[in-house]
């Protein structure tokens, strides 16, 4: 097959290949986070806190580069796809290292306080969830495998239970006095932040979609709506 | 004689004007020329008052199967169509139909811009002088309102008396839509308007195309595939084919759909190498 626009794909390749290494890179900060979090590593938190500058100017190079290439090559097809998600996913990156970020923030605010064992245990499990849906994703994106990415909102399910239990441990902790509120507070956001890496790790997984079909899961969303419209009035509430 | 005449519905009266009536539908189209099959295989049904793109490489058909439209392959010696094409429900190529009718109802613009050597005004009331039109006051009329509808008529409403070969390459070209546009068409065909003009001309003809829709229906080849996004509604790819015994090539119609589809998520992968620029 002769392609006619070598440059312009040569550089839809480097966009793909700086958005597989700042994935690397988030992917690689969640159970960096974590081991900050439970270990209350300030020196790690700090560490963490200030490569989020790294982070942000390599999302924004990303950014830029796939707005010139809409202004000066009119990519069309499976091409336009490619560019348009690549606006999205680097700001769902970029979005991430944010959250472990805050991940780090959250371990500052609760240094001294000590969290009991059934706590820590959901945290690591959290993580480890939250990093094996990032990977996932991230493998699907690079290898183009949007079975692998259809099957990432069922993976992140496991995540959002975790995500329910650790706020009925918070609880049960706070109740027993093992962790004072202000602790118990701090928890509960970094339960969220997990959550959302979940989320984001989902979010991926959707544009590999899109860029490989182009599906949308707003089309989903769009069809139920419709359907939902059309039906009599008649047949009630759920 | 049968009657081609597009049937009087305005544009008010038509139940939904997203669900647009066909005016051409082919079937199993193909075009000879001689014993080489140029084209084959094209089933396309063309929207009223839509802007339907033909795009692809060079030789697929595109261009031929434009000229079916208006019957100009009649003009070729060894030209010969097969299958069908329906014209508001009417066989075009039925013996009773007559060819000059068809070129009257259907309009075609070239790719190089062609007045006649003659007044910009002339060139306007040629057709309809043609078509029995006498009075003068009648003639301004059309000549005007021919000019308007092409955007022309302010740049050339004081100087309609000289010669048409004076304009630009781009007025040119609009006085050619309006010169179309006298004899009150139905279809008007473009074959590559725009290739010889530069980007302000080309801005303006396809901006014009758009104004265009409200009365006609508009088929445009275009070799310029952002042309194709840019003013189309709906985009037909066409392709050349192989044929391992002859080797000779014969174009085909890949994909037929909305030019949004065509270049966000086409449905055959031969599209969507085309519009990408992987080909061949």
């Amino acid at each position: 097959m002769t392609d006619l626009r070598q440059n312009f794909h040569r550089d839809l390749d480097e966009i793909r290949s700086l958005i597989a290494r700042l994935g690397a890179l988030v992917l690689e900060l969640i159970p960096r986070v974590t081991e900050v979090l439970l270990d209350q590593d300030l020196e790690g938190a700090e560490y963490v806190v200030l490569g989020d500058a790294d982070v942000d100017a390599r999302a924004l190079d990303i950014e830029d580069r796939a707005l010139r290439m809409l202004a000066l090559q009119a990519p069309v097809a499976g091409d336009l796809r490619e560019v348009a998600s690549a606006l999205k996913i680097s700001a769902d990156m970029e979005r991430s290292a944010d959250l472990c970020c805050n991940v780090c923030k959250a371990a500052r605010r609760i240094y001294g306080h000590e969290l009991d064992p059934k706590l820590r245990g959901i945290i690591q499990k959290l993580s480890d969830q939250a990093t094996k849906e990032y990977r996932e994703a991230l493998d699907a994106y690079v290898n183009a495998d949007a079975v692998k990415a259809a099957a990432l909102p069922d993976i992140d399910g496991y995540l959002d239970d975790l995500h329910r239990q650790f706020l009925q441990q918070i609880i049960e902790s706070h109740t027993a006095g093992s962790i004072d509120l202000q602790v118990a507070v701090q928890l509960a956001l970094v339960a969220r932040f997990y959550e959302r890496l979940g989320d984001h790790a989902v979010n991926l997984g959707n544009k590999v979609r899109y860029i490989t079909s182009g599906w949308m899961p707003e089309q989903e969303a769009l069809a139920r709506l419709r359907a939902r419209d059309s039906e009599p009035e008649s047949s009630g509430t759920e | 004689m049968t009657n081609i005449s597009r049937p009087e519905v305005a544009a008010d009266d038509r139940p939904d004007r997203h669900v647009a009536a066909n005016v051409f539908e082919t079937r199993d189209l193909a075009v000879y020329y001689g014993k080489f099959r140029a084209v084959r295989d094209v089933n396309l049904d063309i929207r009223e008052r839509e802007i339907t793109a033909f795009i692809g490489p060079s030789g697929c058909g595109k261009s031929t199967v434009l000229r079916c439209f208006d019957r100009m392959n009649d003009l070729i010696d060894s030209a010969r169509v097969e299958g069908t094409i329906r014209y508001h429900g009417v066989d075009l190529y039925d013996a009773q139909v007559d060819p000059v009718e068809v070129r009257r109802r259907i309009g075609m613009v070239f790719q190089k811009p062609n007045p006649f050597p003659k007044s910009i005004y002339d060139n306007l009331a040629f057709g309809p002088r043609l078509n029995g039109v006498k009075k003068k006051a009648e003639l301004d009329d059309i000549v005007e309102s021919s000019l308007k509808s092409a955007a022309l008529w302010d740049e050339v409403k004081d100087r309609l008396k000289s010669s048409a070969l004076g304009l630009s390459g781009g007025q040119q070209q609009r006085l050619c839509i309006a010169r179309c546009v006298a004899v009150k068409p139905d279809v008007i065909l473009m074959d590559e308007p725009c290739s010889a003009l530069d980007p302000i001309a080309t801005a303006r003809i396809e901006d014009l195309m758009r104004e265009l829709t409200n009365e006609y229906t508009i088929i445009i080849v275009t070799h310029n595939m952002q042309q194709a996004a840019r003013v189309s509604d709906r985009t037909a790819f066409f392709t050349t084919e192989v044929n391992a015994e002859s080797d000779r090539r014969t174009g085909v119609l890949v994909e037929y759909n909305p030019t949004s589809t065509i270049f966000s998520n086409p449905d055959d992968e031969r599209t969507e190498q085309y519009v990408t620029g992987r080909f061949g």
